[in-house]
């Protein structure tokens, strides 16, 4: 009998250090799955997966995210929605995002839809599978008033990257100080014919009219468009003085390249996705001099005044190498990369997967981030000013010779004051 | 007036742009019936090649623009050879074949990551040049240029060179020019070839008004099938007189109606055409059924 508990005794021995042994010595903890569903054919998307592998790696060094009493490492797995293409439908993307949910089965995910039709069609199926969603790209203000529309059905869903009304707001800042500083009146909009470009230019143009600005023209161009001359003969003909280009496809440069050689006095200030990186310079062979170009948040240029901007910055060219830092989109890697801190944060304050417990912790969330401080407002929207220590922050640089940005705006930022192109000048 | 010469300006490069692109798939296909949907990803080729070859190898700009266009003309000879020729006659593989070697090779620069902004050509002449009031860049007018050349080269080709001759006389009666002693498949080889070198000279042309995106291999092949619907296959003269209607068209309709409509103008030619006039413009001898 004593041999038999003695047996039994071992056995249980045995099968007990089977099962435990590796947790105690530290074996591979179950990661925690972080899916990037976006449109990785774009760079803002690439740039914005990299930003998350990024922040994922830096999490990982530190030891992982601390679950209950556990710590577990970040997992990113991604799949490529091809929604910035012409010609694909809302639906495509939407089976990649159910794709990736379904057979992944993240715990959270990050970045999400790139055009903003994508993200309004998204926000269903992720209060039906339940997922912490923060959206860095899809800029839509129509995400804010669903949520608002429904605050327990959609209390998955945050916005981290900018809202289009901000940047409208932002682009009439700075319109109204070349009104003041140069007597600058007359502007002219060409646009990209998508959800946030059109609703941006709406405002702003509504906007213009109400602050004395003449309205020249207002164009607006289908994704893959290739000639843009009616623009620059609109312009022409129209005298205007600022031409507000709002774009987030390539094809776009042809646009710059056809105003400057066209020579039309005016002054570019707008949002052009191939005017963003640091080799635009060379890419359009000068042509972008005195283009204002908006940041939608920081993290392609590193700013003094945010401290994790300069870290992004120089981790991201050291990890992916300079040329990589140089090419950075202005929309999606800042706030990407934070977005994994926030849901890392919340998942720790939680002390749980759970989703609806990380979702009210997100909601909850105050710090410091690449973009500034990161606080969502009551419809999940992160709140975007003026101030890196109170809000977010965009930022607008200038190209000038001999190929420098120029970070113009806001003035805590500004390392200089807008100047006209010297076609205006005379 | 500035408004009217500015539209004829434009829509007169605009007109030159279209015919470039479209140059290289209604010749293979005039000449030697092969619809080659891999022309948009011969372009795109074309394109990453020259960028490589002067960015990268730092070859001088004459070197690296023939190097390409005789590179496309190689790529043209191996899709014929390896490609297109064991579904030779076969209508439908050959259009499903030759559209599945150029989606491959777009998708290929996808997948290499080469959708970041860098990727430009520089303009054969910088500057500009003012034209009754209207300033324009001295590239787009080497376009307009650079189109008439080559219409007139190929007119000239197809009349006065035995290869041309050859060409014309296997797209117009084929057992005549077999019994005549005209090689099929060679021939055929040829016809690919020429139309992917005019896909390289279109690329190093036309890319540098901007800069390289990979989704422009797909607008090249509805231009390039628009303007072969829409001007008929076997006559130079249809596809420039298409050009010049879309060309003028797409800037008329984007000053007039709005840039939407310049998208619309491409497929509305089609519609209209094939509904009204299925040979084409100018088209004499293709009937509808064996068209594309």
């Amino acid at each position: 009998m004593i041999r038999f508990r003695a047996g039994l005794a071992l056995w249980v021995f045995l099968l007990a250090a089977l099962m435990g042994l590796p947790a105690a010595f530290g074996g591979p903890a179950e990661p925690i799955v972080l899916g990037v569903p976006t449109a990785l054919g774009h760079s803002d998307g690439a740039d914005s997966l990299r930003a998350v592998q990024l922040a994922a790696e830096e999490i990982n060094v530190r030891g992982g995210v601390r679950v209950g009493g556990a710590r577990r490492p970040l997992q990113v797995v991604s799949i490529d929605t091809r929604e910035h293409e012409p010609g694909i439908p809302i639906h495509d993307a939407l089976a990649a995002l159910e794709k990736l949910i379904t057979e992944r089965r993240p715990h959270a995910i990050v970045v999400g839809a790139f055009r903003s039709e994508v993200l309004l069609a998204s926000m269903d199926v992720i209060a039906r599978y339940r997922v912490p969603y923060i959206v860095t790209i899809a800029m839509t203000p129509l995400f804010e008033q669903r949520v608002a529309s429904d605050p327990g059905k959609y209390r998955y869903l945050f916005r981290m990257g900018l809202q289009s009304e901000y940047f409208a707001g932002n682009l009439a800042r700075v319109l109204g100080f070349v009104k003041s500083r140069y007597g600058l009146s007359r502007v002219h909009f060409a646009y990209q014919d998508v959800l946030w470009a059109k609703g941006t230019v709406s405002i702003l143009e509504t906007w213009a009219r109400q602050s004395g600005w003449t309205v020249v023209g207002s164009d607006a161009y289908p994704t893959g468009a290739t000639d843009f001359s009616a623009t620059v003969i609109r312009a022409q003909s129209g005298r205007a003085q600022i031409l507000v280009p709002v774009f987030d496809m390539p094809q776009a440069g042809i646009l710059v390249k056809q105003v400057r050689t066209a020579r039309l006095p005016v002054l570019m200030a707008g949002y052009v996705v191939p005017v963003v990186p640091g080799t635009a310079w060379q890419t359009f062979e000068g042509a972008v001099d005195g283009f204002v170009q908006f940041l939608h948040e920081p993290g392609a240029i590193a700013v003094k005044a945010l401290s994790k901007s300069v870290h992004f910055n120089r981790a991201y060219g050291r990890k992916y190498g300079e040329e990589a830092r140089l090419r950075l989109g202005g929309h999606g890697p800042g706030p990407s990369y934070d977005a994994v801190y926030v849901v890392a944060a919340a998942i720790e304050r939680a002390g749980t997967l759970e989703a609806d417990r990380v979702a009210d912790e997100i909601r909850r969330t105050d710090m410091e981030g690449v973009i500034g401080r990161i606080r969502f407002n009551e419809r999940h929207q992160v709140v975007y000013g003026g101030l890196p220590h109170e809000t977010a922050i965009s930022l607008a640089f200038q190209w000038r010779a001999p190929g420098r940005r120029v970070v113009v705006w806001p003035e805590i930022a500004a390392e200089d004051e807008i100047r006209l192109p010297a076609e205006l000048r005379r | 007036m500035f408004e009217a010469l500015s539209i004829l300006l434009y829509g007169l490069v605009q007109s030159a742009v279209l015919l470039l692109i479209a140059l290289g798939f209604s010749v293979t296909f005039g000449i030697s019936g092969i619809p080659n949907f891999a022309h948009g990803g011969i372009y795109i080729l074309s394109g990453f090649a020259c960028w490589y070859l002067l960015r990268k190898a730092h070859w001088p700009y004459p070197l690296a623009v023939a190097a390409t266009v005789a590179l496309a003309a190689a790529i043209g000879t191996l899709l014929y050879w390896l490609v297109i020729r064991p579904v030779r006659r076969l209508v439908l593989a050959e259009v499903l074949a030759t559209f599945a070697v150029g989606v491959a090779f777009l998708e290929l620069f996808r997948w290499m990551g080469l959708v970041t902004y860098e990727f430009h050509l520089p303009p054969v002449l910088s500057g500009s040049v003012t034209i009754g009031g209207v300033t324009m860049d001295r590239h787009r007018l080497v376009i307009v240029g650079a189109a008439a050349g080559l219409g007139m080269l190929l007119w000239w080709f197809g009349r006065a060179t035995r290869t041309g001759l050859a060409l014309r006389a296997m797209a117009q009666e084929e057992y005549t020019a077999l019994a005549m002693g005209v090689h099929e498949d060679r021939m055929a080889a040829i016809g690919v070839a020429l139309g992917s070198a005019l896909a390289a000279v279109a690329a190093v042309l036309v890319l540098p008004l901007g800069i390289i995106s990979i989704n422009l291999g797909y607008d090249a092949i509805l231009v390039a099938l628009a303007l072969t619907v829409t001007g008929g296959t076997e006559r130079t003269a249809g596809l420039l007189l298409a050009a010049l209607l879309l060309g003028m068209g797409t800037v008329l309709a984007s000053m007039v109606l709005g840039p939407h409509w310049s998208e619309v103008i491409y497929l509305l030619a089609i519609v209209v055409v094939l509904a009204v006039r299925p040979s084409g413009i100018l088209g004499r001898f293709k009937e509808l059924e064996e068209r594309v």
